[in-house]
């Protein structure tokens, strides 16, 4: 746990300015926790990451530059303090699986050719939360970020691909296959809960 | 409704569902969506699927300790320290 005197993460005594970091940023930990849960899987290392991705932020918002997304700016701060800190950590290497899924693979699995979409969306409807975060949690980290940021988080391909430090292709390609692997993993737990009989 | 349309529109659609199709081709996908019932089916399912995800994934609750220091260190009114 990173223990930091105020004194030492201050990085100005504006007061207008620390009252910004309080009304604009703090309000914003509810998510920023939920992303680092999800990026580092645990809990205690989701806490270490939102705590230092705060402190990041209070000693740069100095030169935080009106005009700019705030949210965007935090949730790089996160990505970033993630990447060099528990990537390392765990060594997990950016690599990217083979795409043998095929588009629309849950959709097709649940019989979306013959039944009404709200019957298989009841489905999934269903599963427990954890069995959707465990699904999400275990893509491979380059398609987790894009789920995550996009679905979750609701950041458009542009903001994106800011956060990510990635071409806007990039970001559209990691989406598309990363919700194809999710798809196939939902797929699994389904079938585990035993919500519906092959 | 040609299976041509039908192929064109099912490559938009995570485009369409994600806000990122604008002007004219959103237009055509919006219009097709309305004509082509398979294809709504589809664009419905991958809906529920983003606000689901939405929903199970976005609602952790953060611990109060958590929480507590976070506005003490980075509040605007922290405690005096000694």
């Amino acid at each position: 746990m990173v223990q930091v005197a105020r004194s030492q993460a201050a990085p100005t005594e504006d007061p207008a300015l620390r009252a910004r970091f309080e009304h604009e940023v703090l309000p914003l930990l509810p998510n920023l926790y939920g992303a680092a849960l999800r990026m580092t899987r645990n809990p205690q290392d989701a806490e270490d990451l939102v705590q230092e991705t705060y402190l990041r932020a209070y000693r740069g918002f100095g030169g935080f530059r009106e005009g700019t997304n705030l949210r965007a700016w935090m949730y790089r701060i996160l990505t970033n303090t993630f990447i060099n800190a528990y990537r390392k950590k765990q060594r997990e290497p950016v690599t990217v699986p083979e795409d043998d899924t095929p588009d629309w693979y849950l959709y097709d699995k649940l019989g979306g050719a013959g039944a009404e979409a709200s019957a298989e969306a009841e489905v999934l409807e269903q599963l427990p939360d954890e069995d959707v975060q465990r699904a999400l949690e275990a893509l491979p980290e380059a398609f987790r970020m894009a789920v995550l940021l996009a679905d979750v988080e609701g950041f458009s391909y542009k903001e994106i691909a800011e956060i990510l430090d990635v071409p806007i292709g990039t970001v559209m390609s990691r989406l598309h296959r990363g919700r194809k692997a999710l798809q196939k993993a939902l797929w699994e737990t389904v079938r585990e809960r035993g919500l519906v009989t092959d | 409704m040609s299976p041509t349309d039908c192929e064109h529109v099912l490559r938009q659609i995570e485009l369409y569902l994600d806000g990122e199709l604008v002007g004219q081709i959103r237009l055509e996908v919006e219009r097709h969506l309305g004509d082509c019932h398979p294809c709504s089916g589809h664009a419905d399912f991958q809906r529920h699927l983003k606000e689901m995800l939405r929903s199970k994934c976005g609602c952790d609750r953060v611990p109060e300790e958590l929480a507590e220091r976070i506005h003490t260190m980075f509040g605007e009114a922290p405690p005096v320290r000694g």
